[in-house]
Formats: structure tokens, sequence, C-alpha cells
């Protein structure tokens, strides 16, 4: 029988104090798209945490985090990586380490789930480990920029830092399946009935559209495999959101922004023209918070958020 | 006692066009199931409610529904967890599946599935040639317990995004009981049955987990996750898109430690697949105009010596 790391009555931490809480100072995990394709998302989170007068440590060894990819040819090798990666933070003297991506949260804190409930797991990741002189200790907690937002910030601090309230932009939140599930693994808030993005919404000055499609799948994950089907299932979703009268989304996932910024055109014949712009969590969270609209890369997108901005008078 | 209004989908194929909702008001104990207040709707109100039930303790899969949204078992939702602050709770039949009548629903799709799995054993040689009975190991046999809980409820199929967009996937359900086969030590016809999967669409689940809502707790959602690994093992079926794209991003974490978008989509549609290639290619050029392609070179993470060697001490397959 594998012995467990976590005390008996503790589920897998996501609200404990940490160093990097007190301090400011947190590791920083950006994940593979925010730095190839989207690099707007990496650019407005460094903006972002300057206006919050946080430090994000980027760990620039850190691997992939597997992505929920590499399980499919290892069961292993996905655990073993982010053991690197935590080993890494922890040397760093940071115990906390944010991702900006729901698929990189999901997937870092299942390994470390795994890594922390077992002791064979994480023998085994620390003989591998020890290879080339390293050792994870199991002291680091993965969490996502949303949940820093709440957590240690706190949506009255944010509400009170905001210089350009949203005017009451219908916002549809889009979740990312892998920040909320599987839910023993996420845990933060109820899988099936979360509000996070909601809160964060309303306490920038705009106002949520609730609709079905908000936990549902963007289908990055298949969009090779085969033809048509993701842009479906960015087009059902985005039909529900528009629906209800949505105006723009807002992701906390680059792989979902990627799949709802550029399938609604190609899923129009069937769903109809929806066009929604979709934001980056901290590109809408820094603009309320006062950084200059041109610096968040919002001409990379390929629905332009600057059509409904404008509508809505937020930038001339 | 609680006074509850059951807010349920009305329609009879034989009769509709369109559905209606019936809002009926139950008394009941507020500590029952949903299912007890349908059965007390049905039996004190109102006849003509339909809806599929019979053990009342999870074990039949018969009464799988939308309970304010969320499709789950009847039987095993309690009405005080699920009531919302109007004292009402609205009920659907099951998504991703024909209404027949009311909360009935036809399951045809999902049991054409399963038929297509072969679902019973098939062993390498015949009984009478077998001399002693087939013993499996306790090990062997930990494998299937999970998955050999499944009640048919179709709860993961009602759920699945895939199935909602494209009825050729498999669905969680199906893959979960191919998963039952292969890795049972008896069967004979594991490969086949690899091969059958993969055909049924193995490789479209969109990891997105819903299915992880499983009632019975077989976790479809791993259970694809072995199959895919079992078919990569076996190398069956290793000219589709599903298993190059899982080694191809493999082997693109094991040179340059993080992912190379570019190379992953060519690698995945085919180096030399023409049309295959010619078909991404509006996206492409969209997002070339918006300064987003991937850039098709890039250099190693520091210190990837270290991923390389966490990728042969697993000796993980990258091609």
């Amino acid at each position: 029988m594998s012995t467990t790391l976590l005390p008996e009555d503790q589920a897998l931490p996501s609200h404990r104090a940490t160093r990097s809480r007190e301090t400011k100072r947190y590791g920083f995990f950006p994940g593979c798209v925010a730095k190839e394709s989207c690099k707007e998302l990496f650019n407005s989170t460094m903006l972002l945490a300057d206006k919050l007068g946080i430090e994000l440590i980027e760990l620039t060894a850190a691997s992939c985090c597997g992505a929920s990819v590499v399980n499919d040819v290892n069961r292993d090798v996905a655990r073993v990586l982010n053991a690197r990666t935590y080993a890494q933070a922890e040397a760093l003297g940071l115990d906390d380490v944010i991702t900006i991506c729901s698929t990189c949260t999901g997937h870092m804190r299942a390994a470390n789930k795994e890594l922390l409930e077992s002791e064979e797991r994480m023998d085994q990741a620390n003989a591998i480990l020890g290879k080339f002189g390293a050792k994870y200790n199991g002291g680091v907690m993965v969490r996502h920029l949303l949940w820093l937002l709440i957590d240690d910030i706190g949506l009255d601090k944010l509400r009170s830092m905001v210089v350009r309230p949203l005017n009451g932009l219908k916002v549809a939140p889009f979740y990312g399946c892998h920040i909320i599930r599987p839910e023993n693994v996420n845990g933060w808030e109820s899988a099936r009935n979360p509000h996070s993005l909601e809160d964060v919404i309303e306490a920038l000055g705009g106002e949520a559209v609730d609709y079905a499609g908000k936990t549902r799948c963007c289908g990055f994950h298949i969009q090779l495999e085969k033809d048509g089907v993701a842009a479906n299932m960015v087009g059902q979703n985005m039909r529900m959101a528009k629906d209800h009268g949505a105006e723009a989304v807002i992701t906390p996932c680059p792989l979902c922004h990627l799949a709802l910024d550029s399938y609604q055109q190609d899923a129009a014949a069937r769903w109809g023209r929806t066009d929604l712009p979709t934001f980056h969590l901290p590109q809408l969270v820094a603009f309320a918070l006062g950084v200059p609209a041109e610096k968040l890369g919002l001409n990379k997108h390929l629905i332009d958020p600057r059509t409904v901005m404008v509508e809505r008078d937020l930038i001339s | 006692m609680a006074k509850i209004k059951l807010d349920i989908f009305r329609f009879d194929e034989a009769t509709d066009t369109v559905p209606h909702r019936d809002v009926v008001d139950v008394d009941i104990p507020e500590t029952v199931t949903v299912l007890d207040a349908l059965e007390h709707a049905k039996a004190e109100i109102d006849g003509s409610i339909s809806f599929r039930r019979s053990c009342r303790s999870a074990i039949c899969g018969s009464c799988s529904m939308n309970i304010n949204g969320v499709t789950g078992l009847a039987c095993k939702t309690n009405c005080k967890d699920v009531v919302k602050d109007d004292g009402s709770i609205q009920i659907d039949p099951m998504p991703n599946f024909q209404p027949m009548k009311d909360l009935v629903v036809h399951m045809d799709p999902f049991w054409d599935k399963y038929a297509r799995l072969k679902p019973y054993l098939q062993p390498k040689d015949k009984d009478s040639e077998h001399e002693t009975e087939r013993r499996v190991s306790p090990d062997d046999m930990k494998k299937l317990v999970d998955v050999a809980n499944c009640i048919m409820c179709a709860t993961c199929y009602a759920l699945c995004p895939v199935v909602s967009v494209d009825p050729a996937f498999a669905g969680p359900a199906a893959i979960a009981y191919a998963y039952r086969f292969i890795e049972d030590v008896r069967d004979g016809k594991r490969d086949e049955r690899i091969a059958q999967i993969s055909e049924d669409y193995l490789w479209l689940c969109a990891h997105c987990y819903a299915c992880s809502y499983c009632p019975k707790h077989v976790d479809p959602n791993w259970r694809i996750v072995d199959v895919k690994r079992a078919a990569i093992k076996d190398r069956v079926m290793m000219n589709e898109r599903g298993p190059r794209h899982a080694l191809v991003f493999a082997k693109s974490v094991k040179q340059l430690g993080v992912l190379n978008e570019a190379d992953l989509i060519q690698g995945t549609i085919g180096r030399f697949n023409i049309v295959g290639l010619t078909k991404v290619m509006p996206q492409a050029v969209r997002m070339a105009a918006r300064g987003k392609l991937p850039p098709p070179f890039m250099k190693p993470i520091p210190k990837v010596d270290e991923v390389r060697t966490i990728f042969d001490s697993l000796e993980v397959p990258v091609s």
C-alpha cells in the first residue's frame, strides 16, 4: 500500500497560505501557447502583474505540462516532467506556481495530486530527477491567475482598483474544461456551477452573461482530428452565448482562445454568424485597471475586440 | 414536508410536434430523491407523466435525466440538494438523445455503439479445447472491476460534447467498455477490438472530462486514455491522425522541452498530405495576417537534457 503525504483531512491544496502570498513573489508558468501563438496573453499578464503590485518569476527552464496529450503515450511522463518544474520553483524559494492556461492548471494540479498522494510515485519521480541532481519535496501549490485575483488580491480590492469600468459590457465567461474538471483535481470551485469569472467580470463593471455553454468544451484538443468537429463545438457554445445577449467572451485559457477566436467563422454555416470577440482574462482586467488598450495586443485577435469596445465607449 | 414545484418537460412523439412544460406541485419530505418526487407526482397527480425507472438504488441505470440542467440519476439525487430558491426543480430528458415521451428517450444509438463492440468475452480457444477454468489473477482483475461497475445509464453519453456535434463518435461508455475487454487477459481479440474502437473515433475524445461525472465512478475519461495507450503499445491503426498527434507532441516535448505548434500541425495532418494541409491553410493565412503564426523553428528550453533523461528513463514512445 502506498502512503499519502497529505494530512488526512486535507484535500489537494488550493487555498492554503503560502510564502509567495506573503511576499507577493510567485513562481510563474506561462505554458507553451502564451509563449508562441498567444504572446499577447503573456505580455498582458506581465502588465497586469505590475498593476497588481505582484512579481511573477517565470520558471524559464520549465517544460511543457503535458497538456493531456502526453498521457496518451505514457502514464508517468507528465507527472515527472511537472515534478521537475516544481523542483525548480522550490529551488528558487517559491511555493506557489501561477498558471495562465486552464489546461496547464488542470494537468499540473493532477500531477501534483498524484505525487502528494503516493510516496511510491514521489519516489519514482525523485529517482529520475536525482539523475540530474534535482529533488521535489512536495511543497508547491499550483493555481491559476484567476484564483490569485480572487484569493490574494480580493474582489473588493480589485473593484477599488478599477479606473476604467466596463460600462455594463455583456461578457460571457468561458472557463475551459481543465480549470474546473475533474472536480477532485481542481476543486477550487464547483465545476458544475462555477462563478469566479462572473465575479471578476462584475468587479470590473461588466455584466456577466449566464449560458449553458460556459463550462463546455471548445474542442481545441481535437481540432486536427476530424474536420469540422471542433468548429461545431465552438459554434454551438458561441450561439448560446450570443442568444443570451453576449457582446464578448472572456476566457482564462489560451487554447480556448485560439479555438473561439479562429473557429467562429468556420462554424457560421451551421450556427449562424456569432463573431463574438474573445478576451484573455488578463487583457480585460489589465484594461479596467488602466493599462493602455494598445499595449494589450488586441490587434492580434482574429475577431477584433476593439469594435465592441468603441461601441461601449471604452476606447475611442 | 416541503412543497416542491416539479417543472417537467412534456412531449409525446405520437401526438406532439413541439414540447411544452407542466409544473406539478408535490408535497413531500424534502429528504426524498428526485425519482421519489416524480413517482409521487405520477401516482397522486398526473398518471401520464412518463419516465424510466426500476431499481431506485443506482443499480439499473434507467433513470438518468437532466435535473436543473445537470445530467444524472434521479434516484441518486436528493431534492434538498438541487431545489432552487423558488422551490422548483427543472426536469428534462437526457440531452444527445431523441425524446420519445416526456423524460423517456430513444436509447438506440447508445445501444448500437455497445453492440458494435461485441461486448462479450471472445477467448483465443474454444471452451471445449480448454481443459481448466480460465483464471484471472487479482492484479489483472483489479484493472477491470471499476469499469465493470458501468450500469449503462448513458449519463456520460448525454454529457459528451463531441457526441452532441458528431453522432459518429462512439462516446465515453462504449470506449470504457471496450477497455473492459481489451485489458481482459482471457480475451483473444485485443487488437481487433482496438482497431474497431479506433474506427469508431476513439481519438475524437476532446479530453474535456465531462464524463468524470459518472455516477458509478467508472471514470470513462481515464479509460479512454488507457485504450489510446494500448493502441500505441500494440501499434494498431497508427496511421490515423490521433496517434500521430500524440506521438509528434511527445517528440516535440522530448526534443525542445516545449510544444512546437507549427510542427504539431504538420505532423498530425501528415507532412505530405497536401489536401489535408490545404484545408488548414485558410486559418493559417488568417492567423498569419494577425502575426499569430507560431514560429517554425524553436530553441530548446534550458537544460533540455533533463527532459530527455525523463523520457528515456520512462521509455516513452515518440514515434
